[in-house]
């Protein structure tokens, strides 16, 4: 038994000293929030934005950052001639989310969504989020899991009401969901 | 679609050869562009990209004021999980049993032997299945669903009665199962394994334009099993451990309806001469046999309210065959254990956010149309019991969640609920939340639940056991401090402390005026406990998932040490990607410590060790997967309950578990 263990937990080092070499190998499996990061980036490019005058392209995390460095990827890369920089947001104050062109809301957020939906109300931005019901509150997009692949909602009402539209093609690869009535 | 992704593989691998002559550091940074090559993907491109989701690592759990695990689908696939037992007992603080009929969970040091876990409530999308006779949560061969079809299993640790009413004494067990869309497609799963064991399944789900979801599934499973050797009869018992089931399941979702349907059939041999009947009898069988049918609503309604309700019907047969023979010399008798249960219920919960409060209203409401026991011998005919009852219950509830100042939030609840047999109950529940920082939460909870005696601990009585119609609910408080911290986004800790005193516990005694069995509310116990645990996920899909438990679990009126209560619990489960060869290995390592038997002895603590590779691309759409359980072969046994021992003095108080098996398993998928 003993004897057996010791065996076992040699075989254990070995796969978890085997396992860093490999992961670059694995290369069809990446974090779920790499992928999501390249998704932001597409988004960027399917959207039919108004005319904005920033100099950079921002894209805002608010909350509890889920992507840690999987964001850095896009950093530096352009959307319409101008370069993609990343915020990390500490408050949801007008004045903060006025730069920003995509925001992603995070799950900590939950409860005070629609407290950030509104403040974001008066510039032309992307609201992104990954928590169930998000899109219904009013985020235009919402990212869920379905048989481990990255998918997404989207609500074209929400979208249309800050004046900036989807591309078809957005509209055909995801989910069309509209804002709840209350 | 896959070249797109296996090119960036290529590039990766080029960039590593390039870089040969240098260390093999250089080689990871080359490779560190890959996912600088994701940007470059199309969304359609993307939509294939496989992830390993971090959905256990969602905000939502830690708001929940209860310390919850959550298992995954992938986590089954990975670890090779074949009954829901193996899924809980890879849970931090519950450690199980199986006397070679069901599967007993023990969970916080508190696993009494002979109760069939009424102590918990399993769910499965929300539908109860414990029965109104026993209080069954059937988690071995019993449970109505392939693991194949199941999305993810939630665990809620801690009293639950305030929301659940009763049997969520100790926790919640939720299985989710998988949605058509998810599946769209047929398939094809069939495996065999150790001890004559082969499983098939043939499951179809698909979405329609319409939106209509559904999912269809059937399994067979069969199984020889194995042999042991029972030192207290002297002998093996022989070709009774066979285990046989049957299952259905569908599910129809349209808009925010869902109609499921589910049913089971399973039969099994004991080799144990239990409830002291003739050793290596092959007469000696159960036969367990559930189904239900449940319409869930689920959607917004006036007034920013989300309504959530269901109306069900379920119904269970039990059949248990019992070779005895009464008097020396007599052929075998079989007595035959009989019982027949239906009900139909509904439940109905409101919630809505208002400014700082998340308001929740609930009322539930069953009917036991049919709870009938019967006990008589088949052949010469004998009447023994021929119980018949109804009853009702119905519970109603209010929960608020208050966001208090900032990071603080107060969850406070309470349910009343009313049995038409054994009174009513009042269980109230508090958790303060508190988020000093985004990436930290604590967690105080208090709570009581309640668990009602069930129609056989109320009416069973046969000799040498009498009915009891005047048990009561046995209550339990509970006080828990939980602390959870993200390291990183995908690397969490956790700690629990929780103290339980458990008052009017039923259970069986001997009564001194006339020697007989019977239920009453004499018992009582304490709890107190550490439980400590580690997740973490890499990138590139490394997974591991590590846990400790400390339990202290004593008799509060003799002070004594529970029996099945260990007193360590170690859990070790890790899954990684293999080399480059697109296997993927999964392992646990789980310590069980030593358990104090009913008959005064010790079942010695174990190792035991499972191992699992899986291959999902070796052919388009099929999934390869081989597993090895008891890997070391470790001989241990598990503490029986009181229908083990024997009035002839045989004291089957340790009951033998399987040895090391492998299992083989083919899924396709078309």
């Amino acid at each position: 038994m003993l004897v057996s263990l010791r065996k076992y937990l040699a075989l254990l080092c070995g796969l978890l000293l085997a396992a860093p070499a490999v992961v670059d190998a694995e290369a069809s499996v990446h974090g779920e929030y790499e992928v999501k990061a390249a998704f932001l980036y597409n988004f960027a490019k399917f959207i039919d934005w108004p005319p904005l005058d920033d100099a950079q392209f921002t894209v805002c995390v608010f909350g509890r950052d889920p992507f840690g460095r999987a964001l850095d990827p896009i950093e530096g890369k352009t959307v319409g001639g101008k370069t993609v920089a990343v915020r990390r947001l500490e408050r949801a104050a007008a004045m903060d989310l006025k730069t920003c062109r995509i925001l992603f809301i995070a799950t900590s957020e939950e409860a005070q969504v629609a407290h950030i939906l509104e403040l974001s109300r008066g510039s032309p931005m992307l609201t992104v989020g990954d928590t169930d019901g998000f899109a219904r509150q009013g985020v235009m997009i919402n990212f869920y899991l379905e048989q481990e692949k990255v998918r997404f909602e989207i609500n074209p009402r929400a979208a249309a009401e800050v004046g900036i539209r989807p591309s078809a093609k957005l509209l055909q690869l995801g989910r069309i969901v509209d804002t709840a009535k209350n | 679609m896959r070249a797109a992704i296996s090119m960036i593989g290529a590039r990766c691998r080029l960039a590593a050869q390039l870089s040969g002559g240098l260390m093999a550091i250089f080689s990871s940074l080359a490779c560190a562009d890959q996912s600088d090559a994701l940007t470059e993907l199309s969304m359609e491109e993307l939509l294939g990209v496989q992830v390993y989701a971090a959905s256990r690592f969602q905000q939502k759990t830690t708001e929940a004021p209860a310390a919850v695990t959550i298992i995954t689908a992938a986590d089954i696939r990975d670890f090779g999980y074949r009954t829901l037992a193996d899924v809980l007992r890879s849970v931090r603080g519950i450690h199980l049993s199986y006397d070679r009929n069901y599967t007993y969970l023990g969970v916080r040091g508190f696993g009494r032997t002979g109760d069939y876990n009424g102590r918990v409530l399993l769910l499965v999308d929300g539908h109860r299945l414990n029965d109104p006779i026993y209080d069954t949560a059937a988690i071995g061969t019993e449970f109505p669903l392939d693991l194949d079809i199941v999305e993810r299993v939630e665990v809620v640790r801690g009293p639950g009665s305030s929301v659940y009413g009763s049997n969520a004494f100790f926790g919640i067990v939720n299985v989710i199962t998988r949605r058509g869309r998810d599946v769209a497609g047929v398939e094809l799963a069939a495996s065999v394994a150790s001890f004559g064991t082969d499983q098939e399944r043939l499951t179809w789900g698909g979405q329609g334009e319409n939106g209509a979801e559904w999912l269809l599934s059937a399994t067979r499973y069969r199984s020889a099993g194995q042999d042991h050797f029972y030192p207290e009869f002297g002998a093996t018992a022989n070709d009774l451990d066979r285990d046989h089931y049957d299952s259905l399941f569908g599910k129809l979702g349209l808009g925010p309806w869902t109609l499921t349907a589910a049913w089971t059939d399973r039969s099994k041999k004991i080799p144990t001469a239990a409830w002291d009947t003739v050793f290596n009898d092959p007469n000696h069988e159960t036969n367990d046999a559930s189904a239900y049918v449940d319409l869930a609503y689920s959607g917004p309604v006036r007034g920013g309210w989300e309504l959530a309700g269901r109306v069900f019907y379920g119904h269970y047969s039990f059949d248990g065959d019992y070779p005895y023979i009464y008097s020396p010399g007599d052929p075998v008798t079989v007595n035959k254990d009989r019982v027949r249960a239906s009900w139909w219920g509904g439940e109905v919960k409101l919630m809505r956010r208002y400014q700082q409060h998340t308001l929740v209203l609930g009322a539930e409401y069953q009917d036991n149309a049919q709870q009938d026991q019967a006990n008589f011998d088949a052949a010469p005919y004998a009447l023994y019991l021929d119980d018949r009852r109804t009853s009702t219950r119905g519970g109603v509830y209010l929960q608020d969640e208050m966001a208090l100042a900032s990071g603080w939030l107060l969850n406070a609840g309470l349910r009343y609920d009313d049995y038409s047999a054994v009174g009513s109950t009042l269980n109230p529940r508090l958790g303060l939340i508190w988020n000093p920082q985004p990436a930290t939460t604590f967690k105080l909870l208090y709570g009581t639940a309640f668990r009602a005696p069930n129609a056989y601990e109320l009416y069973y009585a046969v000799d040498p056991q009498k009915a009891n119609p005047d048990v009561k609910p046995e209550k339990i408080r509970s006080y828990e401090l939980v602390a959870e911290h993200s390291i990183a986004p995908d690397f969490r800790v956790g700690l629990s402390i929780y103290h339980n005193h458990i008052d009017d516990l039923v259970e069986q005694v001997v009564d001194p005026d006339d020697g007989l069995l019977v239920f009453r509310n004499s018992g009582a116990a304490e709890a107190t406990g550490v439980e400590v645990e580690a997740e973490r996920m890499w990138n590139g899909g490394r997974r591991l998932r590590a846990s400790y438990a400390w339990q202290h679990a004593v008799d509060a009126v003799s002070d004594e040490r529970l029996v099945n209560s260990p007193r360590h619990l170690l859990k070790f489960n890790y899954s990684a990607p293999l080399f480059a060869s697109g296997w993927r290995g999964g392992t646990e390592l789980l310590y069980t410590d030593d358990r104090a038997t009913l008959a005064g002895g010790t079942a010695a603590g174990y190792w035991l060790a499972n191992m699992t590779v899986v291959h999902e691309r070796l052919v388009k759409n099929l999934i390869v997967s081989m597993s090895a359980y008891n890997l070391f072969n470790a001989d241990y046994a598990f503490p029986g309950g009181p229908e083990h021992i024997h009035e002839s003095g045989a004291a089957l108080d340790q009951i033998p578990a399987d040895g090391r098996s492998y299992r083989f398993k083919l899924q396709y998928r078309f």
